[in-house]
């Protein structure tokens, strides 16, 4: 009994180590944050860290693995059931809103990372890139949408988006870069993919 | 909620199970037309394959990611271990 005490105990420490790593990481950036920081805002010792992650490495990883995980669940369970474009546009966005600042974190340092987290990011964009690839298919057979290879179409969205996270102090510096302009964005990518069938009737 | 052993996709609804078989513990995608799970050969270029199409990644970078991520999967742990 003592025991299983015990493990719960390390288990629940682990878990709000990696959730104050996880706000920390948001707030400040992933690799201008020390161990010691996140000591210090877990309020316990800079050994109690050491005891759950060897190194800062392996923090980064795990916390990285633990909340892009949760953002990978979460864009496939908004985007899964979309039937149009511009629904998984905007359900990819929501998705993005619900953990932005770490979000954001992640498209400016992920390169930077070890393979393993960098792994979780591509994960992360396969999670969208899954449901985005099936409609998009749809929209060009029917028309509705450009013949421009899907992962061109896929990549245009996803560099529009990260160009404004990334950029998020010069466009939303109140810190909501998603709420500011994703309404602006999905519309107007919408403008570009779709086919406009009166102009070709004028040039036709 | 299950997750496919073979690629982690969630597994909420019937049209997510190979033939609909809710019993199996990988999900369609998976699944050869029989609904048999594919082999790792199979997976690991079905993966490297959508990393390609729907990202546009390069060949060599989607085929490593490839096999890293997979060998995270419960069907496939240690897998990369055991190819070049």
């Amino acid at each position: 009994m003592k025991t299983t005490n015990r493990q719960l105990q390390k288990k629940q420490t682990k878990e709000a180590l990696l959730r104050t790593a996880y706000e920390v990481f948001s707030e400040r950036g992933i690799m201008n944050t020390r161990m010691s920081d996140i000591a210090q805002a877990a309020g316990v010792s800079h050994g109690t860290v050491f005891a759950h992650f060897q190194t800062q490495e392996m923090l980064i990883t795990k916390v990285v693995e633990t909340y892009g995980g949760k953002i990978a669940l979460r864009t496939h369970e908004l985007a899964g059931s979309c039937e149009h474009m511009k629904e998984i546009l905007s359900a990819h966005l929501a998705g993005i809103m619900e953990f932005e600042p770490f979000y954001t974190r992640l498209v400016i340092e992920n390169r930077l990372l070890a393979p393993a987290a960098r792994d979780v990011w591509v994960s992360v964009q396969s999670s969208i890139s899954f449901h985005f690839s099936q409609v998009a298919g749809r929209e060009i057979q029917s028309g509705r949408s450009i013949n421009l290879p899907t992962h061109l179409l896929f990549n245009i969205w996803v560099g529009l988006v990260h160009y404004y996270l990334a950029n998020g102090d010069l466009f939303a510096p109140e810190g909501n870069v998603i709420k500011r302009y994703g309404e602006t964005l999905v519309e107007n990518y919408m403008k570009l993919i779709q086919t406009d069938h009166r102009t070709r009737g004028r040039q036709g | 909620m299950k997750t496919c052993i073979s690629c982690g996709m969630p597994m909420t609804k019937p049209s997510d199970y190979p033939l609909a078989d809710e019993s199996k513990d990988y999900c369609i995608y998976c699944a050869r037309p029989d609904g048999s799970m594919q082999s790792y050969p199979e997976k690991l270029e079905g993966t490297t394959e959508f990393l390609i199409r729907t990202q546009g990644l390069d060949k060599e970078a989607a085929h490593q990611i490839a096999i890293r991520t997979l060998s995270k999967l419960p069907a496939w742990k240690g897998k990369e271990n055991n190819i070049e």
